[in-house]
């Protein structure tokens, strides 16, 4: 799949769907979108650079790691960080769960504040419930990825 | 005066929390547990002889959202069974530490002894029928253990196996009956009493009424007497207690005399006031007189003292089965009566069996004899319990027997049973003559000349001969003056389980009565008989060998032979570790299923599909994913079969879009792309081309339109159900979304703030996904290390 046509098409593509994504993780609340689609979508974009690099690229020139090439995918590699992020997610996702806890409210009660008049946006709505949209995306790009490179190490 | 909940928790609690400790305590105590055990016994029953004289149920709140809570109700006869299971408990205990001597596996088996003494004096004491059922299974997994306790042996195997399939198969059928006893009573009682004994047995008459109106009453009937039936191994279940004697002598003492096997008898002493009535007599009586003769004839034909001592148990538990049946208030004394009478002479004669088995070396009839010169003690105690179970004046089981037999007789005064009037009392004096007969073979271990190849018999260790010498003075106070044991414990025991409250009186006979008369008859016969004890219990053995299929337990080896048979042939079939067998059998069954379902509620009326109405947009989208689908069978190489099924999923997609349903789309696209991709990563690992039979692509074929087809159907039958407009929880969302979310995608809004507990669980499961995939690629790659 390393071909030429592939990577050139990669290097223009995969920018553009981290943007895509990005825009589709923050607007999600009120356009269609939401952390699920924007984690699937980067999930995509990292597997197009696998396909079309390969995974020591996506380790050293995306990454920036070094790289042990003797070494298993699945125990010592991208895998561990991969591993981390759906963690993380998921603590994020409890977290943001928990809080309202502290302030006797139910398990996972949201809540959201809105700014009139901010400089170039004017309107901005912050909703408590992108923080946990933030773990549903960590979840889903950590689980998939570990997923796509423990069955692509195969 | 009502009892006191701690002291009663306490008891019950106590043996379990020992027998967690138990691993420790061997550690500590080694051989010595045995009277750890005992003492641990002896608590229980000093606990319980605390609460001795009070009535009235307790509880601890256990699931309240459901009713059920962990409730207790002490009277006189849940006393009688829990001081029974605990008393003879101690004395187990305390002869296991002799008995045990040397063998292994002792923390296992003195944990498992512990529990099993626990369920049994929680099943004694526990008004929840949930509660009931609990520790109802609870001695079933218990004695599972003690029977099965010599590992290597294949017979023990076999039995504890046996004892398990009857037992806890029984127990469901138990289940069955309390939930629809729940059932009736929520209805009849209010729904705080649904699950609540004491409350039924305060209100009988409410509950028989209900259940007869109902049309409940006959099977709930059926069901209660199928799992105690089971459980105490009554006609035609009977064949699992001959063999539990498997176990160690000390465990069969205690099942056989004190605990499992009686819990179905104490059960239906329990429930007597709730269904007393002419079907309950012809049913239970039947059942019971049927066991005690049937098996006291098997008692015969035993070649094993053991043996003959379990069959002998399963007839004397028939016995107490059918006291209870009678509903006079003579039929609640015969059954509480015996239990009792059994209870001692029983466990006095299994740990005497115990003994000779220990110092004499085998157990064979054939081989014993003439003992009273080696063993004088137990020959005394034998004597005593030995005529007691046959049931000859003054011993302890006379009298009991003699209230049988009233009872038989007087049970064509209460109802109009016809025939049975007469044959009852025929019936119970014909099983009686056969316990004359095996009670006076047993006896003759001790007499008669000694047999030459006995080798030398040692005199019994202290500790061994202790506890059956306590048991028999015990039945001796009850021969010489019955009316001790009636006040002290049985005359509770009969007011709990009879109708109506009798001051009950027992005695030796000064006149001439019908049952006077039985009891002579069948004494005189089994005097009369035993000469030819030979010739009997040969002409039994002949026809059991001639027509083996009479026995019970020709037919469990073949019903589990069978079933096991299927099993293996089954399952070669359905889990034969390739992926696409499971696939196949998951696919044909949920859509078996499905159909099915749809088909038994007539869901699907065939003439409501052929009116589609749908925009041409809609209908173009659709049939270019329907050709879609077709190339990608058509297709020769896995690309293009990749490329042409992401075609289908792009056009359903823009189905979305069309639908209006952008976010849908947004992700059906997403998670499209990204399927392709991860099939062109794992393209390349696939064969190239294999060879397919016809057979396997017709059966594929099959599968496919079947899968396709339900879910045809199921979306159209679930759509179909919707009324016109939104429903009330989409006006709900759509209404709320913006003031309490924040947000105007609903979708999205719905996912993080009102459900976003659902999200949540969605999220552990991506999680867990990886992590499996993580640990299967993990461990094959561990495997291949080895």
């Amino acid at each position: 799949m390393t071909t030429v046509i592939m990577r050139t098409t990669a290097r223009a593509v995969v920018p553009i769907i981290f943007v895509v994504a990005a825009s589709l993780f923050v607007e999600g609340h009120n356009l269609p979108g939401g952390g699920f689609i924007a984690g699937v979508l980067t999930t995509t974009a990292f597997a197009i650079i696998y396909l079309a690099f390969g995974l020591d690229f996506l380790e050293r020139g995306v990454l920036g790691r070094d790289v042990d090439l003797g070494k298993e995918t699945s125990r010592d590699r991208v895998v561990v960080a991969y591993r981390r992020l759906f963690e993380y997610g998921l603590a994020i996702a409890v977290t943001s769960g928990i809080v309202p806890l502290l302030f006797d409210r139910p398990f996972l009660t949201q809540t959201f504040v809105e700014f009139e008049d901010v400089p170039i946006y004017h309107h901005v709505e912050i909703a408590s419930a992108l923080a946990f949209d933030f773990g549903v995306f960590c979840v889903v790009v950590g689980g998939l990825l570990t997923i796509l490179s423990v069955v692509g190490a195969e | 005066m009502t009892p006191e909940l701690p002291i009663v928790v306490l008891a019950v609690a106590l043996p379990f929390a020992v027998a967690g400790a138990t691993p420790l305590l061997f550690r500590a105590l080694g051989e010595r547990t045995g009277y750890a055990g005992a003492v641990v016994a002896v608590t229980c029953f000093g606990l319980l002889g605390t609460q001795y004289g009070s009535e009235g149920a307790v509880h601890l709140t256990w699931i309240p959202s459901l009713e059920i809570s962990l409730r207790f109700y002490v009277d006189g006869w849940a006393l009688l069974f829990a001081l029974l299971a605990s008393g003879i408990g101690a004395l187990v205990f305390l002869y296991s530490s002799a008995y045990m001597h040397g063998e292994s596996g002792l923390a296992r088996y003195y944990a498992a002894l512990l529990a099993f003494m626990g369920s049994i004096v929680g099943i004694a004491l526990a008004a929840d029928l949930i509660a009931i059922f609990l520790f109802w299974e609870l001695t079933s997994l218990c004695s599972f253990v003690l029977i099965g306790h010599y590992t290597a042996d294949d017979s023990s195997q076999y039995a504890s196996r046996m004892a398990m399939l009857v037992t806890v198969g029984g127990g469901l059928f138990l289940l069955v009956g309390f939930l629809l006893l729940a059932l009736v009573a929520g209805d009849a009682l209010g729904p705080a009493s649904a699950f609540d004994l004491a409350a039924m047995l305060e209100n009988p008459d409410e509950m028989q009424t209900a259940l007869r109106d109902e049309g409940l009453f006959l099977p709930v009937l059926g069901l209660l007497a199928i799992g105690a039936g089971t459980k105490s191994a009554q006609v035609p279940l009977h064949f699992w207690l001959p063999n539990a004697m498997a176990a160690p002598t000390p465990v069969s003492a205690f099942l056989h005399s004190a605990t499992m096997v009686k819990v179905g008898v104490y059960f239906v002493g329990r429930v007597r006031p709730l269904f007393a009535s002419l079907e309950w007599l012809v049913l239970f009586v039947t059942l019971g007189l049927t066991t005690m003769t049937v098996c006291a004839i098997l008692a015969v034909a035993s070649t094993d003292i053991k043996e003959l001592l379990a069959y002998s148990t399963a007839s004397h538990l028939g016995l107490i089965m059918a006291g209870f049946g009678f509903t006079s208030v003579l039929g609640a004394e015969t059954g509480v009566f015996h239990l009792f009478n059994h209870a001692l002479f029983k466990a006095a004669l299994f740990l005497v069996a115990g003994i000779v088995a220990h110092e004499a070396g085998t157990r064979r009839l054939e081989d014993l004899g003439g003992l009273r010169h080696d063993l004088p003690i137990t020959a005394v105690i034998t004597v005593i319990v030995a005529l007691s179970m046959a049931g000859i004046p003054p011993f302890s089981g006379f009298y009991s027997k003699e209230l049988l037999f009233e009872a038989a007789v007087e049970a064509s005064h209460v109802h109009d049973i016809g025939v049975l009037g007469w044959l009852y009392p025929a019936v119970a004096v014909f099983g009686s003559v056969f316990t004359v007969l095996y009670s006076l073979r047993f006896l003759s271990l001790f007499f008669g000349g000694r047999p030459d190849a006995l080798e030398h018999v040692h005199r019994p260790s202290f500790a061994l001969l202790a506890p059956p010498a306590l048991l028999a003075v015990l039945t001796a106070i009850v021969s010489v003056d019955p009316e001790i044991a009636v006040h002290a414990i049985v005359q509770g025991g009969v007011d709990a389980t009879a109708v109506d409250t009798h001051e009950m009186h027992v005695g030796l006979p000064t006149s001439y009565s019908p049952a006077v008369g039985m009891s002579a008859v069948t004494i005189g016969s089994g005097f009369l008989a035993y000469p030819f004890y030979g010739r009997i219990h040969g002409g039994i053995r002949a026809i059991q060998r001639t027509r083996p299929s009479l026995s019970a337990n020709w037919w469990y080896d073949a019903v589990v032979g069978n079933l096991t048979g299927s099993g293996v042939w089954l399952a070669s079939r359905v889990h034969n570790g390739l992926l696409r067998t499971y696939a196949t059998w998951t696919l044909g069954t949920t859509c078996a299923l499905a159909l099915a379902g749809f088909a038994a509620t007539a869901t699907i009326v065939p003439a409501e599909l052929v009116d589609i109405d749908a925009p041409a947009a809609i209908a173009l989208v659709l049939l270019v994913a329907v050709m879609a689908g077709i190339a990608v069978v058509l297709s020769t190489s896995h690309i293009a079969g990749i490329l042409t099924l992401s075609i289908l999923g792009f056009m359903i997609a823009i189905f979305y879009i069309l639908a209006s349903a952008p976010d849908l789309a947004l992700t059906q696209l997403v998670v499209e792309t990204l399927v392709l991709v991860i099939f062109l990563l794992v393209i390349e690992e696939i064969p190239e081309y294999y060879e397919v039979g016809l057979g396997r692509v017709a059966r594929d074929a099959a599968l496919s339109v079947a899968v396709g087809a339900t879910a045809f159907v199921t979306v159209l039958v679930t759509t179909d159900a919707r009324p016109d407009g939104r429903t009330a929880i989409a006006r709900y969302y759509a209404e709320r979304a913006v003031p309490e979310g924040g947000g105007t995608n609903i979708v999205n809004v719905t996912l993080v703030d009102f459900r976003g507990f659902d999200t949540l669980g969605e999220l552990v499961v991506v999680a867990l996904a990886a992590i499996s995939i993580l640990t299967l690629i993990m461990m094959r790659e561990g495997g291949e290390d080895e």
